[in-house]
């Protein structure tokens, strides 16, 4: 459009249909995530997490407010619970409310100091997401179990560690279109 | 006439839209009821927005920046639902598959009713009474993936018309249609404006489908209004742009060419037939085997 022209003073409107489609979103990628979940296979024992793939991706793109994401998390951990192997599974809802509010936070955090066109954002938050989910699960179980605090921090956090980066990784892959599907329609960045 | 829809100093930008510019730009207009009116202009002019804004969508819905006023049935699109907005105004996507929600035609067209509140019985009427206005009587239990692409195309225009709108907006519905289905389409779609009175305004770039049934015409140019008038008064304005000179009919493009180089005042042709006995009354004719004209 022609910038020359002057144009009258322009209201300002918020899109209604953010406060739904992020509900959706969510559900949406959930729903994906399960799905790999069941079907991914253990190679060495590690085997990416992809609902904290899935909601890294959610906050990352709608940067929602602290209580929807523990909203996110506490739904992500109840999700997991029921096809969960480990000897705790009831800890998946503790240990994802841990990452959904730091992978929050991190976002914020990001966007404050204006990074929020960094290509990478997404590879962080997802990694740190992980990190921090994986970390208080690994905990709860040591607890669970008893075991020695040497066990934790040389054996467990070393496979969070992995984890997290493959989990980075598939966030930071999922994360362009997943955004280009679901902004397509208005042609949005 | 009754304005259906006046545009009043409308601008509007996307939330993406960069900073100092707007998709649409002073849009003043109407649209009268009862009119069949099409909206025409190249990419990127701002019709599929203006659709949006017609039924509310833009920008109260999708967000962004604006100025200006849109009433439709008489009443601003501002502080209304757009939930609300179709109920009078029914609307199809150039997308049309992505309205589709349902495992069988009965129950997609009973979706928008039963959203809107109607009883079960009225439900069930209405859903065979679109059906059957659409050309599809009985199809009630057919799964989706039953029907053709213009069956589908259909059954969303059953969906539309089962709430009975005043109003149907309709953004190149014939898009993906082979020719036969997209003179199918707006047949039917010319008999429900005949027969219910209701006002039509569809997007098209093949403005030959129309020209038997079209009233008025819009076409827009970089997001700004070239011309808004009675069809025959405003295509020999969009003739004067060799940009959307393509976009009329074939044969108005022929008409106006003609009149331009030689002076002539023809008729208001709306078929073949017309053009023809027009030419032959003013003894022009075809040369025999030349494709050439002589009068």
């Amino acid at each position: 459009m022609d910038e020359s022209k002057s144009l009258p003073p322009l209201e300002e409107v918020e899109p209604l249909q953010e406060g739904y489609r992020w509900v959706a979103i969510t559900a949406m990628l959930f729903a994906i995530g399960i799905i790999l979940h069941t079907v991914s296979p253990n190679v060495g024992g590690v085997t990416p997490n992809w609902t904290i793939a899935m909601y890294s991706i959610v906050i990352s793109m709608f940067n929602p407010k602290l209580s929807q994401a523990v909203g996110i998390g506490f739904i992500a951990g109840l999700t997991l619970v029921p096809s969960s192997k480990s000897a705790f599974p009831l800890g998946n809802i503790a240990s994802e409310l841990s990452g959904a509010i730091l992978c929050c936070l991190v976002v914020k955090a990001m966007l404050a100091a204006g990074l929020g066109e960094w290509k990478l954002r997404p590879l962080v938050t997802g990694f740190l997401a992980t990190m921090a989910s994986g970390s208080v699960f690994t905990f709860i179980l040591k607890l669970v179990l008893g075991l020695p605090l040497s066990v934790w921090v040389y054996a467990m956090l070393p496979v969070v560690a992995v984890i997290g980066l493959l989990n980075g990784l598939i966030t930071f892959l999922l994360f362009a279109p997943v955004k280009r599907l679901f902004y397509a329609q208005e042609g949005r960045k | 006439m009754t304005a259906q829809i006046a545009i009043e100093k409308f601008y509007f930008a996307y939330k993406a839209t960069p900073p100092g510019q707007v998709v649409l730009r002073d849009i003043n207009l109407k649209v009268d009821k009862g009119s069949f009116t099409c909206l025409i202009g190249p990419s990127g002019a701002g019709k599929t927005t203006l659709c949006r804004a017609i039924t509310g969508i833009v920008p109260f819905y999708m967000g962004g920046r604006y100025a200006g006023d849109v009433k439709v049935l008489g009443k601003s699109t501002k502080g209304q639902r757009v939930s609300d907005i179709a109920m009078h105004v029914g609307f199809i996507m150039e997308d049309y598959e992505s309205q589709l929600v349902s495992l069988t035609a009965g129950e997609e067209v009973a979706f928008s009713l039963l959203n809107h509140g109607f009883k079960p019985e009225e439900v069930e009427k209405r859903v065979s009474w679109a059906l059957e206005a659409v050309g599809l009587p009985g199809r009630e239990t057919y799964r989706l993936d039953e029907l053709s692409g213009g069956q589908r195309q259909r059954l969303l225009l059953a969906s539309t018309l089962a709430v009975e709108p005043e109003l149907i907006v309709l953004d190149e519905p014939v898009s993906a249609m082979d020719p036969d289905g997209a003179q199918s389409l707006y047949s039917l779609l010319a008999s429900i404006h005949r027969r219910l009175g209701t006002t039509i305004l569809a997007v098209e770039h093949r403005m030959d489908f129309l020209l038997p049934y079209v009233t008025d015409l819009i076409a827009l140019k970089e997001g700004e209004l070239l011309v808004a008038d009675s069809f025959d008064a405003a295509a020999p304005v969009v003739y004067q742009d060799a940009e959307l000179r393509p976009l009329l009919p074939t044969l108005w493009q022929m008409k106006l060419g003609l009149e331009e180089r030689l002076g002539l005042r023809l008729g208001n042709w709306r078929s073949e037939e017309e053009a023809v006995e027009d030419l032959k009354r003013r003894g022009v004719r075809a040369k025999e085997g030349t494709g050439h004209v002589g009068s």
